[in-house]
């Protein structure tokens, strides 16, 4: 262990730097969330992709399956949410059939009835509210590899024009992507884990990697919060990036300074 | 391609059905399988150093011993898991286990049924040496709250069994443990880091499937991990280093002879993109066949 | 006294009071926190546990309607209804090591399971013989790189080849561990954001229903 710059009176030793980040994020979300002007985030390109592959789809009169991950309410869930609505909304407007296959965890019983919401909202708006079935949000099952054989039937039966990974898929994606790949549908998956995102880019046509799934979730809900969290991450980065060159030119020049600052 | 044309093998190369890497793969691996041919393995430094911390443990010790892994995943780690199970029981040091995983309650069974003749040979038993918990890390609170308060959480071992009057009276919480040993697939591992490694600086070393090896060193790099031993090739490497020839000495051909396929698949298809689809290419803008 | 708890505001400061409790300890030494912290974590994995029942209880409900109704593969659904109930009885009332759960999860679910994670080797192997092409430069870069790093890989290349491994090292400890690094921080950060956004009442979905 490095010893620490300075100690604050009643903070734990090696905490105070933390606890001080975590404040400046609270400080910074609440401001940007509260900002009349949304931050601005360019377009990630995979949407652009997401738009033709389901125009494809509607062409050729074939499905979308479109799912939003197998997590909890967790960061990725979120923007595979917010994903599916678009999603959801580009289907109902195009009278194209939209399958979304839920399940793969215990915490997913709860995100199920969300995404539900979000699908029927989206027909609703559209006008199109006779066209949503929850027959086509099936719950396969709250196990990841009871899971994969039923999303992998699905695709097999019923041969999507487009299949849409997004959220917080785990090994199962891998299974997925190569069998959407193998009848003949447009893969375009979100790849969010440093353990399957090598494959996952091998084994789609399109692939979001790490934050270019929030950042596309963000941009499609116009959410304001959801735009500050990408600004503050933004911010974080570049305060990382910071400390990172100026601890190199410390390290380089032997000071310890940067390391004992972040030890603090 | 007309029928005219005829057999294109450069075509052949770069668009043959991926089936056949299926069926090439399946035979490649399972004939090594069956017929092992022996070849030399070296063991590399991060091997060494995981085999270190396991060393350094004393007769005596306490290590909160976590596997978060599924079957399927046991199946990639089971060198490392037998190996090291090995090393604790000619040490003699006592072991908590805990799962991350209800598939987890299969495993016991399977790996002290194939270290039998080494439990009875050191005396190795349950409840005196070594005792189960079960299913008990489902999530981050449980992690928390076992790393908190252990025995405000586990009262009895996974068969019902009291825990009070054996070796885990001494831990009160997660600061009490000599060492952390860690399987996973990417289960309750994080929580152990921050729940454990963090706020009580317990040491924990990590075995983990290859998919998770990046992630894992970077972990390494930055010390959570005083030790990572890096899937069934960092496995049947500890087989070899402790001369208990395993599973994973058995596989390491079957591993070579794969990796060495898909080699050769990835220079078909880029001999069949060059000689074929860059040809075709040029051929279509500019009309020269 | 469901109409309080149905209440948002209450639910977000229920929310926000039990945060300070474990947050405010992690920063700041309170001993007079640290066993309601404890006690907190021991609630907050005691409630996950029921989710369990709550699961079995819908799947229950939702089997139940499709077999009544005669909707399409309802006779999978009795299937799953007798399989669930087998498996609950063995395990709560014959104990985890009884004879049947064990026979059941060896004989069944771990070669179930341990199946689709096999056969990840071989859509691995397919999806790379596939898509590693050298299309472009950056491509061949990558490619002769994934080269270096799958001899490596093969403890024979190691045995008769030493130096693959201070290359396989380099690229695995530079550019692999960086963006490790990399993902670590954002996600860590978007991860304390969401959680100031659920605090502030933005994100309310993780709260089900509640009335405004």
């Amino acid at each position: 262990m490095v010893e620490p710059l300075f100690t604050f009176p009643g903070l734990i030793t090696g905490r105070t730097i933390g606890f001080l980040l975590v404040i400046l994020i609270f400080v910074l979300a609440i401001y940007y969330m509260g900002q009349a002007k949304s931050p601005y985030i360019r377009r990630v390109p995979a949407l652009d992709a997401i738009e033709d592959a389901v125009g494809r789809s509607t062409e050729m009169g074939k499905p979308v399956v479109c799912s939003f991950g197998c997590g909890g309410f967790e960061y990725w869930t979120i923007a595979g949410l917010s994903i599916l609505g678009y999603v959801a909304k580009l289907c109902a407007e195009t009278d194209t059939r939209l399958i979304v296959p839920t399940g793969g965890s215990s915490d997913s019983y709860i995100v199920r009835e969300a995404a539900v919401d979000l699908v029927r909202n989206a027909y609703t708006v559209a006008g199109k509210s006779e066209n949503f079935s929850e027959e086509d949000m099936p719950f396969l099952s709250g196990e990841q590899y009871a899971y994969t054989p039923g999303y992998v039937g699905i695709l097999v039966r019923e041969r999507p024009g487009t299949t849409i990974m997004t959220g917080s898929h785990w090994s199962e994606a891998m299974n997925i992507a190569e069998m959407s790949n193998a009848v003949g549908s447009i893969t375009i998956t979100a790849g969010c884990y440093t353990s399957n995102m090598a494959a996952l880019a091998c084994a789609s046509d399109y692939v979001m990697l790490g934050e270019e799934q929030p950042a596309a979730g963000a941009y499609l809900s116009r959410d304001p919060s959801q735009l500050a969290s990408i600004r503050v991450q933004d911010i974080y980065k570049f305060i990382a990036i910071g400390l990172m060159i100026l601890g190199l030119i410390a390290i380089n020049i032997g000071s310890d300074f940067i390391k004992r600052l972040i030890s603090s | 391609m007309t029928k005219e044309e005829g057999f294109d093998l450069f075509r052949w190369m770069a668009t043959y059905d991926k089936r056949w890497i299926y069926v090439i793969l399946f035979i490649v691996v399972l004939y090594p399988l069956m017929r092992p041919v022996g070849m030399p393995i070296t063991v590399s430094e991060l091997t060494r150093d995981y085999y270190d911390q396991i060393n350094s443990l004393k007769e005596g010790d306490i290590v909160f011993d976590s596997w978060n892994m599924e079957f399927s995943g046991y199946m990639e780690l089971k060198p490392g898991v037998l190996a090291t199970h090995r090393i604790f029981i000619e040490k003699g040091v006592k072991l908590c286990i805990a799962f991350g995983h209800f598939e987890g309650v299969a495993i016991p069974d399977v790996v002290f049924s194939e270290l039998r003749s080494v439990m009875q040979e050191y005396d190795y038993r349950e409840l005196d040496d070594y005792i189960i918990l079960g299913y008990i890390l489902p999530n981050e609170a449980a992690v928390a709250a076992l790393a908190q308060d252990f025995h405000g959480v586990v009262r009895q071992d996974w068969k019902g069994n009291p825990i009070e009057g054996t070796f885990l009276d001494q831990i009160t919480n997660a600061g009490d443990f000599a060492m952390i040993n860690d399987y996973t697939t990417g289960l309750a591992t994080t929580f152990e880091v921050r729940h454990m490694v963090l706020t009580y600086g317990t040491p924990m070393v990590v075995n983990c499937i290859g998919v998770s090896i990046p992630g894992a060193l970077a972990n390494l790099d930055a010390g959570l991990y005083t030790g990572l031993l890096a899937s069934t090739r960092g496995g049947a490497e500890l087989e070899y280093l402790i001369g208990a020839p395993g599973p994973g000495l058995k596989s390491m051909d079957a591993f070579t002879f794969g990796h060495y396929m898909l080699i050769i698949f990835i220079i078909i298809g880029n001999i069949g993109h060059y000689g074929w689809a860059r040809r075709t290419r040029y051929r279509d803008r500019t009309g020269i066949r | 006294m469901a109409t309080f708890f149905k209440s948002r505001s209450v639910q977000l400061s229920i929310l926000g009071l039990f945060f300070l409790i474990v947050f405010v300890p992690y920063f700041i030494n309170i001993p007079q926190l640290e066993w309601l912290t404890t006690k907190l974590m021991i609630i907050a994995a005691v409630t996950n546990a029921f989710t369990i029942a709550i699961a079995v209880y819908s799947q229950w409900k939702r089997s139940g309607r499709f077999i009544r109704e005669k909707r399409r593969g309802w006779a999978y659904h009795i299937y799953l209804l007798l399989l669930m109930a087998f498996m609950v009885f063995n395990g709560i009332v014959l104990g985890q090591d009884s004879t049947g759960y064990q026979w059941l999860l060896q004989a069944v679910v771990t070669p179930l399971s341990s199946v689709i994670y096999g056969i990840l080797a071989f859509y691995m192997a397919s999806a790379g013989a596939r898509a590693f092409r050298a299309r472009s430069p950056h491509a061949a870069l990558l490619l002769i790189a994934g080269f270096v790093v799958l001899l490596y890989q093969a403890p024979l290349t190691g045995a008769f080849f030493p130096g693959f491994e201070p290359a396989a090292d380099y690229l695995t400890k530079t550019f692999g561990m960086s963006v490790s690094r990399m993902f670590s921080i954002s996600v860590c950060i978007g991860a304390i954001v969401l959680g100031v956004r659920m605090l502030t009442g933005k994100e309310v979905a993780f709260l089900g229903f509640g009335e405004e």
